[in-house]
């Protein structure tokens, strides 16, 4: 079987170009900078060639749960495609989730925040390890209910090639229909950006409509444009930097205060066992306690204020 | 390893090499603008949004700050078209270390281990902090 996501490289290498030629052109809104577009890349490719050491193992657990499957899905029945669409975009959010919220995974996916940039080239800046760190086994309920490996490999592919497209600046809002129900760039510049108010949002794949059912839903607010990277920004340009740094991270903190491993494993990223350093949630707190933080003013202080809160928490 | 792997691989890598190649002919990162100090300001207002700031110097080639803020430091540099920031104990910045021009911090950070400011040869190092800004 041929994977759809080689199937699809050219078209991610066109779309790059495109972006690159069109904002040149002055028109679409995009930057790049040399550097942060060889560091994405970088890690593109290398993200392909580690896979292809943990791919057949992730594929074999697979196809071992299958076969102690409850039930038998038959590939060929039109349901079964759109069941499998919708449960594992579901088991996304919760890896993607996951791999926001606990610092083990955390680890694998920074990399994937790393740029302060925002453009098609982030999209491919993908996790080395990943692989590794076992969140493959979010997926794994699905072939135990009885989806087929190879259904369950198919539509996370799928999901990936979606996902390219929505980095981007290019595209301000799509139709309301359209970001009421699915992922859109707007959506997932919030997920990029590092403003507090944005932190830990807008965890979808293709449907944003887990965010709203889970309560990780926030708008994108012209008011705040986004702020695009991590908490504490990467100093340079090292693509090993981009790829370790928060395993090393887990290292020394891990060696500096082995009572405490636990939670510099476990916890959420920015946990520390003397308070000294800040979760999302805490940033997040310590935001909305802001003075002139427009959430502070009462709803009828009028409506322009009160809509920069717009989108919090949900449908 | 197969054959049609190296291949791939090795396409890959040509077309990596020609999007960069593309990105640094387009020249269109962002417009960064040198430092001064309500610029300084408000990138440090958006990197540490509550502390008080006391005083803050630009370098002389305008494009890293220092600041302090009570017993810490805050070191603003620019990376790219970007800038980076960091925090760290206002007492070890007696121990950069010095390259004509340059001032070199060590930070205990893996993630932006070296900061380098291009300071005035003759200024007092660290800064005095006296007077308000």
């Amino acid at each position: 079987m041929i994977d759809p996501i080689t199937l699809a490289t050219p078209f991610f290498i066109v779309s790059v170009v495109l972006e690159i030629v069109l904002a040149k052109a002055g028109k679409a809104k995009t930057n790049y900078e040399t550097k942060d577009t060889m560091v994405s890349l970088g890690m593109g490719l290398g993200s392909s060639v580690v896979g292809i050491v943990t791919v057949g193992a992730i594929y074999a657990a697979t196809v071992w749960v299958y076969q102690h499957r409850l039930f038998t899905v038959p590939m060929t029945a039109w349901w079964a495609w759109i069941a499998v669409f919708f449960l594992e975009d579901m088991a996304y959010y919760w890896f993607h989730r996951l791999s926001h919220e606990r610092r083990f995974w955390w680890a694998a996916h920074v990399n994937h925040h790393s740029s302060q940039h925002y453009n098609l080239s982030t999209a491919l800046r993908q996790t080395w390890t990943g692989g590794f760190n076992g969140s493959w086994i979010v997926w794994l309920p699905l072939a135990l209910f009885g989806f087929a490996p190879a259904m369950i490999a198919i539509e996370k592919s799928i999901s990936l090639i979606y996902q390219f497209w929505i980095h981007t600046e290019a595209v301000r809002r799509m139709p309301s229909w359209f970001e009421a129900v699915f992922n859109t760039p707007s959506h997932h510049r919030v997920h990029h950006a590092r403003n507090p108010r944005y932190l830990d949002r807008n965890y979808a794949g293709i449907l944003i409509v887990w965010d709203r059912l889970f309560g990780t839903y926030v708008a994108e607010d012209d008011t705040e444009p986004p702020r695009y990277g991590i908490v504490k920004n990467l100093g340079d340009f090292n693509i090993l930097r981009a790829a370790f740094h928060e395993w090393i991270a887990i290292g020394q903190d891990v060696v500096r205060h082995p009572r405490h491993a636990l939670g510099y494993m476990f916890g959420p990223p920015g946990w520390s066992h003397d308070g000294s350093r800040q979760t999302s949630r805490e940033l997040r707190a310590a935001w909305e306690r802001r003075p002139g933080n427009p959430s502070l003013i009462p709803p009828n202080a009028g409506n322009q204020m009160t809509r920069s809160t717009g989108g919090r928490g949900g449908l | 390893m197969t054959l049609a792997f190296l291949i791939q691989t090795m396409v890959s890598l040509l077309a990596i090499a020609a999007l960069v190649a593309l990105a640094a002919w387009a020249k269109i990162g962002r417009s960064v603008p040198d430092l001064d100090e309500p610029c300084a300001l408000r990138l440090l207002a958006d990197e540490f949004p509550d502390r008080e700031i006391d005083r803050v110097w630009i370098a002389t080639d305008r494009g890293s700050a220092l600041a302090r803020s009570g017993d810490q430091a805050l070191v603003l540099y620019r990376l790219g078209d970007g800038y980076v920031a960091r925090s760290l104990p206002w007492a070890e910045l007696a121990g950069a270390k010095r390259i004509g021009a340059v001032r070199e911090l060590r930070i205990k950070d893996f993630t932006a281990p070296r900061v380098r400011l291009r300071w005035d040869e003759g200024a007092a190092w660290p800064p005095a902090a006296e007077g308000a800004r």
